[in-house]
């Protein structure tokens, strides 16, 4: 049913040259198919406008410089400072969104320098290479512009997914994520894609989009070359790779950005115009937010297989408020909802206007690939593989029972527990030290009572991580009641790396 | 409503200053936030902007500094609208149009800062 036949992506162009062709956005799309239904819609609309403004990662821009005299075969190379990922063949550069200056850690990576470009500004441009008989040269710098380019296009690995997790933390404390910044204690949430008006859920089959479709990407014309890495369309979170020609884009929908403490990335500005062949796609573009469900993860476990928290509509998510654990959270779009709007309106407007014309796929997209976890082939360590038995002792002991349990077991950290067990505070073989010189008698006047902890299924990377933020050397490691089941200390993980 | 930034030396750390204030003219003071320590301290005082000039006027006369705060400064050329601050406002001064343009309230904004890192644009500044 709906497989029939209504027009051809040939007759839609003919339609579109004279005018005539019938273009909604996905926005009127829904609305039309809800007052008048499928069958009204599908026979009326020819092409349904889609789109999505988000941060992407893994994009990037191939560059030409054009050789240099004397020439050089480019080993290493820099622009604003900004690392380029790989040297091609003598001067072909690809720089990536993700890549950050060194200097400006965080602030200023290779998404900045591709905005840069596309605005037309100067960026500076340093190489090294080893030289050769024929690439003599070994080092060379500049200035440049996109127009001092011989090629500059977009060349994005994964552009588009479908949909993508709402994120929440259940730890004590603020953690900066690719998925922003996020509260302590499910304190907010946030989420990423466009919901009802990203192109993939509004064909989710691969019917139109595939090889060769051509593509708003940037606010410039752009072509679908393949599906994109992670492409996993069985659990409904396909994605694109793509490319475009940078130098016609414009910085309005192509946007240097950074996450705190994470990273940097580009905002990526992606529409895709979907035909309606058959009655079956009208149904498809006919998807709305409240059909679009995803799950809401914690981010602050910092494991491959974060728990989920519960699914939640695209509707929610854009509604400002989701419920987690019964309370009721802000959350945030890190997408632009707003841009994604307006690409929609803006290729509906190229449509319109016969400045832009439709292809069809020259090979359809895999509908069957699955996403695998990276194999590993040698073994990574958990907390609880490194995990210590903890020395303990009550909050009433003498200062001088502690003491003398530090020198026979000859460790420096004693972690004070209740009577059931529990954590209550730690102590170092120093603070006694310091309380011996400073006349103190009692236990209870030295414990440090915020301590930094781990649990056991934490990788050891990321207790690394705490000892050298808080600047700390020993961490109990505690279950989720906060009952104490040992201890790891900086010994412990300096052993490993010794073998 | 506006909001003041009160600045006091530790010789004005005993003295019931916003509470003399709101009796003396009766204004309804509202403190923020207070960072108060014996060597002095800083209080944000959110005063009815009609009330402003007496109450800055009383706060000057008591030997210390007030600036009146602007609240969040949002650079809306370098604003994408993608709402990553909205979650991390606690007093809702950010919101969305019905088009999904974000929009800040300076009036409701007590300066925290929280969603300051959040914007991966970097256009909000305190």
């Amino acid at each position: 049913m709906g497989a029939k036949t209504l027009r051809t992506v040939d007759e839609i162009n003919e339609k579109i040259r004279k005018g005539d062709a019938i273009v909604l956005t996905a926005t009127e799309m829904k609305k039309l198919v809800k007052d008048k239904g499928v069958t009204v819609a599908a026979k009326e609309v020819d092409v349904v406008t889609t789109g999505t403004l988000g941060a992407m990662c893994s994009s990037g821009a191939v560059i030409n410089l054009g050789h240099a005299d004397p020439p050089i075969k480019i080993q290493r190379a820099w622009l604003n400072n900004v690392e380029i990922l790989h040297p091609g063949a003598a001067v072909d550069l690809f720089i990536g969104a993700t890549v950050m200056d060194e200097s400006r850690l965080f602030e200023y990576g290779g998404g900045h320098v591709i905005e840069e470009l596309i605005r037309g500004k100067d960026v500076e441009f340093k190489a090294i290479g080893y030289g050769t008989d024929c690439y003599p040269r070994t080092q060379v710098e500049s200035t440049l512009t996109k127009n001092n380019l011989n090629q500059f296009y977009m060349l994005n690995f994964r552009n588009c997914y479908q949909r993508y997790n709402c994120a929440t933390n259940g730890r004590d404390e603020i953690i900066y994520t690719y998925m922003g910044k996020l509260l302590p204690h499910f304190g907010n949430a946030s989420f990423s894609g466009a919901g009802e008006l990203n192109p993939l859920c509004n064909d989710p089959d691969y019917e139109t989009i595939g090889i060769g479709t051509r593509i708003f990407l940037g606010g410039a014309h752009g072509y679908v070359i393949g599906e994109g890495t992670q492409h996993d369309p069985h659990n409904a979170s396909g994605t694109l790779m793509v490319r475009g020609d940078c130098k016609e884009m414009s910085p309005e929908f192509i946007r240097g950005a950074t996450f705190t403490q994470y990273g940097t990335t580009l905002y990526v500005g992606l529409g895709i115009p979907i035909p309606i062949l058959n009655e079956g796609l009208a149904k498809k573009t006919s998807v709305t937010d409240e059909d679009i469900l995803t799950n809401i993860i914690d981010y602050g476990v910092p494991r491959r297989s974060r728990p989920s928290l519960g699914k939640v509509s695209y509707k929610a998510l854009k509604s400002g408020k989701i419920t987690i654990n019964d309370r009721e959270v802000k959350v945030s779009p890190l997408s632009s909802l707003n841009g994604a709007k307006m690409i929609t309106e803006t290729l509906k407007r190229w449509i319109d206007d016969a400045a832009f014309f439709l292809t069809a796929p020259v090979e359809q997209l895999p509908v069957t690939t699955v996403v695998n976890p990276m194999r590993q082939a040698r073994e990574i360590l958990f907390v609880e593989d490194i995990t210590q038995p903890a020395t303990v002792s009550y909050e009433d002991e003498p200062l001088e029972a502690v003491a003398k349990r530090i020198i026979e077991r000859s460790v420096n950290h004693i972690v004070i527990v209740d009577t059931s067990g529990h954590l209550l505070g730690i102590v170092t073989s120093w603070d006694i030290t310091r309380a011996v010189a400073n006349g103190r008698k009692q236990l209870s006047e030295i414990i440090t009572r915020k301590v930094v902890t781990v649990t056991p299924n934490e990788p050891i990377d990321s207790a690394a991580r705490k000892l050298a933020q808080h600047n700390i050397s020993a961490l109990p490691v505690i279950d989720a009641t906060g009952k104490v089941l040992g201890i790891i200390t900086s010994e412990d993980l300096s052993r490993l790396i010794k073998g | 409503m506006t909001k003041i930034l009160v600045k006091f030396s530790d010789k004005q750390v005993g003295r019931p200053m916003a509470s003399e204030i709101i009796l003396d003219l009766q204004v309804p003071l509202n403190i923020l936030s207070a960072n108060v320590t014996p060597k002095g301290g800083e209080i944000l005082v959110d005063v009815p902007s009609h009330e402003i000039n007496r109450v800055v006027e009383a706060f000057r006369k008591r030997d210390v500094t007030v600036a009146i705060q602007k609240g969040i400064d949002v650079d809306k050329d370098r604003c994408i609208n993608c709402g990553a601050c909205y979650s991390l406002c606690p007093v809702d001064a950010i919101s969305f149009t019905e088009d999904y343009s974000v929009i800040f309230d300076g009036e409701r904004c007590i300066s925290c800062g929280l969603c300051v890192n959040s914007c991966p644009r970097r256009a909000i500044k305190i």
